[in-house]
């Protein structure tokens, strides 16, 4: 299983070549390769089903699908995008940067971690198939609320296929955080003692605990609808005693918790390219280590805030209010102390750092709509608006997905060997950046004036803003495009990254650059030593 | 990280050439399979519900195909430790194995959340219309279920000390305990269904009591699968003082479905009313 032990004169195994070679593989680089590259194809279907979207809304009467094929694509573009992009991106990157980080061969369990991976595939294409069941795919929003999700309001086999479906990526998503805890734990290079730890493997650390304790209660959740869907057991039917009130409260103690997984990974990776690109130490490394902590914990305590208006007590609502807005203290830190590691600094507008800082600027706005339906007066107001969507793309897009781009720009030389035009990169970063605060920004305004979300049409008077914004996806689409061909040009030309081609070992020691570019199929001929 | 720095940079570069005894893991086929089947099972089981004919076949096929895949899996594992730092990957497999019960126990979590829930916003518990649930035959099977802790702790310590046939009757007994629990178990199931007319649809309550008691069987069952493995192992004598991971594994699970029966027993039977 492990691979920290190299006894000496161990004869090298079998390897096949070519498609069998990424069928078979165990190595964790290989691994983390597959699940990048799922997350971009995952980006691109569910970024159409978002351009399909922002058509339909340009101008509702063109009648460009139905309100039902409506539904079913918001439902998806969901779930598409939280389950099979951002959280196996941040897997991908995660798995291929996590050993090589703290001086290991490889995981700790290479089988399980390629298991992992594989789960996706079944899961991925039981999630696309259900568009062609009868009554198409699941129609009801990614939280599949009853009682809109049981068998009398939701009919069609789409849902069902959605629940079993999510069980399994739930599965993976345990079996790959375990391994992440276990490697962390057992597999740290001589030295590399815990506050010695990269801030991108403590991020991993922390996202894999709440991995490993959120969603487990999201598969009860969804067992006991499949159940009642299924078997007409009575959990959520308040004709036999039920209540589908209690299907939120366990759909939020895993969806919040599943929101800081989906952007904690983002942090780490930004405080590794911040440092490197400022020319200056980390501001704050223990402090940063406790924020990570903090907010993995709190992140347990405030699921609540997404109901609201759901009826539960007052009692409630100030706690979960107060706990909510509690959790921007640490995540203050975070912010402060990236702003103190660039203030001072001879800064490199790389797009890597242009796409950190433009991550700052966006994920601060997200912060504080966030605060600002923490407020429960103000959220009973724009509860379910699109201010709400507003909110949770600018932490979703302005926030993982920003870290998402500034991380692939910067290890990519690391795992292909080659560097990312920069002059591309350029355009990719103002392009998305502009697109981005385009579509969303204007979201708050129609939110606040009453747009409901999730519906396909509106009243008139919403249609500048919406044509607006739909003409502001044009600029991410085109970012999607310049950056997809600008890997696949990077991919054509010769390997001359070179080690270390951020120089980041002159300011902080990262193993991953101390290896060569792409690393070989060992990590480190000779398990490095940290002092 | 302000004090990091190699000990050794040159050593640690590995662009130099490749070491031979840098040991990289063996690709393998069974992650793919084992996934493919467990993707297989999970669209069979929703093939079977909607009625698909022929689809009660593939499922049991699918199924079985499933447990050829783990097996060979864990075949592969246990030839390729043999090569390897005992110590440490018994060390690794063990945390692994915690963590995972610890997921495990997050899903009765859940379902414990639903249970205490519905109990302190009903206004009458159990709920109108519902049976209050007789106590002295699950308070044996507690007991039964408990006790089967106490001398699985026995096997092993048994093992540990050699005594190799002591070892071997502990096991059998506790087997049997764990069985037993399982059937007083089903009786009171067939009790309360056929009798007392209690079924999985008739309440909330009944769903969440058939669920609770029916999920952790299933954990009672595969817990019982881990044992039996294990006491076939122990007849080939595979196991000796350090070599023992898989033994371990099963005695953690065992122990884990215990303490979960306990909280249930409170639960769901001692504190009826309040």
């Amino acid at each position: 299983m492990s691979t920290h032990v190299a006894t000496a004169g161990v004869t090298q195994p079998r390897q096949y070549h070519g498609v069998l070679d990424w069928i078979t593989t165990t190595d964790h680089k290989k691994i983390g390769i597959m699940y990048i590259v799922f997350a971009l194809i995952n980006g691109w279907l569910g970024g159409s089903l978002a351009g399909l979207i922002r058509l339909n809304l340009y101008n509702p009467d063109w009648h460009i699908v139905s309100p039902a094929l409506y539904n079913q694509l918001m439902t998806m573009h969901a779930t598409i995008m939280i389950f099979l992009t951002l959280m196996t991106a941040f897997a991908g990157f995660g798995n291929y940067l996590v050993p090589l980080m703290i001086g290991a061969r490889d995981m700790a369990f290479p089988k399980l971690n390629a298991f992992a991976f594989w789960l996706l595939i079944p899961a991925a294409m039981m999630l696309y198939g259900s568009f062609f069941v009868v009554g198409g795919a699941a129609a009801d929003g990614w939280w599949s609320y009853p009682p809109l999700s049981t068998a009398q309001f939701s009919a069609g086999h789409g849902e069902d296929l959605w629940i079993l479906a999510v069980i399994l990526l739930g599965i993976s998503s345990i079996m790959g955080a375990i391994n992440f805890l276990v490697t962390v734990i057992d597999m740290r290079a001589p030295g590399m003692n815990w506050m010695k730890l990269p801030l991108f493997v403590w991020s991993w650390v922390v996202t894999a605990w709440m991995l490993v304790l959120a969603v487990p209660v999201l598969s009860g959740a969804l067992f006991m609808l499949l159940s009642d869907r299924w078997l007409n057991t009575g959990f959520y039917r308040p004709a036999l005693g039920g209540d589908p009130l209690l299907y939120q409260h366990l759909f939020w103690f895993f969806g919040h918790p599943e929101v800081y997984i989906m952007i904690l990974p983002g942090f780490g990776m930004i405080s590794h390219i911040i440092p490197s690109m400022a020319r200056k130490k980390l501001f704050g490394y223990k402090g940063m280590v406790m924020a990570i902590w903090s907010i993995g914990v709190i992140g347990f305590m405030v699921w609540a805030h997404h109901m609201f208006t759901a009826g539960i007590s007052a009692s409630a609502r100030v706690f979960f209010s107060m706990a909510s807005m509690f959790i921007s203290v640490p995540t203050g830190v975070k912010i402060y102390s990236w702003l103190a590691s660039v203030w001072g600094g001879v800064i490199r507008f790389t797009t890597a750092m242009k796409f950190a800082l433009g991550f700052i600027f966006t994920f601060v706005l997200g912060g504080l709509s966030g605060l600002m339906l923490a407020v429960v007066p103000f959220d009973i107001l724009v509860h379910n608006t699109y201010f709400v969507v507003a909110h949770f793309h600018y932490v979703l897009v302005g926030g993982s997905v920003m870290t998402l781009f500034a991380g692939t720009y910067y290890w990519f030389p690391k795992i292909t060997g080659r560097m990312l035009s920069e002059k591309l990169g350029s355009w990719v970063f103002w392009l998305f950046f502009i697109g981005m605060n385009w579509v969303f920004m204007p979201m708050h305004l129609l939110g606040i004036e009453g747009m409901a979300r999730r519906v396909a049409n509106y009243r008139i008077e919403f249609r500048p803003l919406n044509q607006f914004i739909s003409e502001g996806f044009i600029f991410m689409l085109l970012a999607g495009i310049l950056f997809t061909y600008s890997i696949i040009k990077a991919l054509r030309e010769p390997k001359t990254a070179g080690d270390d081609p951020w120089q980041a070992n002159d300011i902080e020691l990262h193993l991953e650059w101390a290896t060569s570019s792409p690393p070989p199929a060992y990590n480190f001929a000779e398990i490095p030593e940290v002092d | 990280m302000e004090h990091a720095s190699l000990a050794s940079p040159a050593a640690a570069h590995a662009g130099m050439h490749a070491d031979p005894s840098a040991h990289t893991p063996a690709p393998s086929f069974w992650p793919i399979l084992l996934a493919g089947g467990m993707g297989a099972v999970v669209f069979l089981v929703f093939l079977v519900y909607l009625g698909v004919p022929l689809a009660g076949v593939l499922l049991a096929a699918a199924v079985l195909y499933t447990l050829v895949a783990a097996s060979g899996w864990a075949n592969t594992i246990a030839v390729e430790r043999r090569h390897m730092d005992q110590v440490q990957t018994n060390k690794d497999l063990t945390r692994g194995f915690f963590f995972f019960l610890a997921s495990e126990g997050m899903i009765f979590v859940s379902y414990f959340e639903y249970l205490y829930y519905s109990r302190f916003t009903s206004a009458h518990w159990p709920p109108a219309g519902m049976p209050t649930l007789e106590t002295t035959l699950p308070a044996i099977a507690t007991l039964i279920l408990v006790g089967s802790s106490f001398t699985l702790n026995w096997a092993v310590h048994a093992l540990l000390h050699g005594k190799k046939t002591a070892a071997k009757n502990w096991m059998l007994l506790t087997i049997a305990m764990g069985i037993t629990f399982l059937g007083m178990q089903g009786f009171e199931w067939g009790f309360l269904n056929g009798v007392l007319g209690f079924t999985l649809t008739t309440g909330a309550y009944s769903s969440a009591y058939f669920l609770m008691t029916g999920f952790h069987g299933a954990h009672v069952t595969v817990g019982l699968l881990m044992l039996a493995l294990v006491y076939w192992r122990m007849e080939k004598g595979e196991y000796n003082q350090q070599y023992h991971m898989s033994l371990k594994a099963a005695e953690y699970y065992w122990h884990f479905v215990d303490i979960v029966w306990v909280f249930l027993f409170f639960s769901l039977y001692l504190f009826q009313s309040h």
